[in-house]
């Protein structure tokens, strides 16, 4: 069975238990975090994940406009994705070494972000002049000249 | 504690109103099968669990899922955007003015408000975790219909995101609920209930 299976479907595959006990429900567990798409077409797709990317009738976005928001997005993306795979993955070091790199970039990106186009949070105001917050767009307001 | 990040998760910009779309997508706001729903399912079902994973998973799930509560009011607020009271009287969308005029209220698409009977908090790690399973089941399918109703490329966009992380959800439940029964009695998952006999 295993050696008749193409490669290239491999990282859809998880593992089960054996043998699993009657009455109870198994979803098998991800492997690993690998392979993964780059940060904007894991936003673009909606996970970091090819081998949980199934979309319906097969029709899947197109790739976002590169603005300062939405590469920010991106980042913050593959952050919030790698946490849901640690906190059921606690013990994989590659991909905490991977949590740990995408750290590092967001935190970069955040500051040229605030930097450029105003607050995120409350706090990002540290050290500014004055009271920036309330200057729209708000995220659901529509917006042609919009970041984002 | 929760802290306001003034962004949402994936953009949103409708360049199009279109009130009769808004009026089938608020179901996503206050359905049974919506954000406002899931985000208050997973936070109030956190606290009868009894492992460190599943405290995490539910925390992080469930304020991942107030964000897209916010993008789906963010979708039924920029549809409904300028609309004349033609437009508001064709759509269909009447009802829904006649109460809430163009604010975003969080009901079902057929009227019925949003009710903490469309989700459970049963205090029983296996009951809990086969519940959010079975939720992100269904809200995949709802974003599934909306793809079929919709034909504005825009707010599909958006749909096909969100619709994607029920599918990572309901992996990530389903790994929670594994590693939950790894620490349970072996020979019988049913002799106790973790969350309460400790």
């Amino acid at each position: 069975m295993e050696a008749n299976r193409p490669d290239e479907g491999r990282y859809r595959l998880g593992n089960l238990p054996n043998p699993a006990p009657l009455a109870a429900a198994y979803v098998p567990m991800q492997d690993s975090t690998e392979p993964s798409y780059a940060t904007n077409e894991a936003l673009s797709r909606g996970t970091l994940f090819p081998g949980l990317d199934l979309p319906f009738m097969n029709i899947v976005n197109p790739d976002l406009d590169e603005t300062p928001m939405t590469e920010m997005m991106a980042i913050d993306f593959v952050v919030d994705e790698l946490e849901l795979y640690l906190d059921t993955h606690a013990g994989d070091r590659e991909a905490f070494a991977m949590y740990q790199t995408m750290l590092a970039m967001q935190k970069e990106a955040r500051e040229r972000y605030v930097s450029m186009c105003g607050p995120i949070q409350q706090k990002d105001q540290l050290g500014m002049d004055r009271y920036v917050w309330l200057n729209g767009p708000w995220p659901w307001e529509f917006s042609k000249n919009r970041e984002g | 504690m929760f802290v306001y990040e003034k962004k949402l998760q994936f953009p949103v910009k409708i360049a199009k109103p279109n009130p009769k779309l808004a009026k089938v997508i608020i179901s996503q706001v206050g359905g049974p099968d919506g954000e406002l729903g899931a985000s208050m399912r997973y936070l109030n079902q956190r606290y009868s669990m009894p492992y460190p994973e599943l405290k995490g998973l539910l925390t992080d799930i469930g304020t991942e899922e107030l964000g897209h509560m916010e993008m789906v009011a963010a979708i039924i607020h920029q549809l409904t955007r300028k609309m004349s009271t033609e437009e508001i009287l064709r759509s269909g969308l009447d009802t829904y003015f006649v109460d809430h005029t163009a604010g975003v209220y969080p009901t079902a698409a057929s009227g019925f408000p949003w009710s903490a009977a469309s989700m459970q908090v049963k205090g029983d790690v296996l009951a809990d975790l086969n519940e959010d399973l079975a939720a992100e089941q269904k809200a995949r399918v709802t974003y599934d219909n909306i793809l079929r109703l919709s034909d504005d490329p825009d707010v599909n966009n958006v749909i096909r995101f969100l619709r994607e992380r029920e599918i990572v959800h309901y992996q990530r439940f389903g790994e929670g609920l594994r590693l939950a029964m790894e620490k349970m009695d072996q020979r019988n998952l049913y002799a106790v209930n973790p969350s309460f006999d400790r």
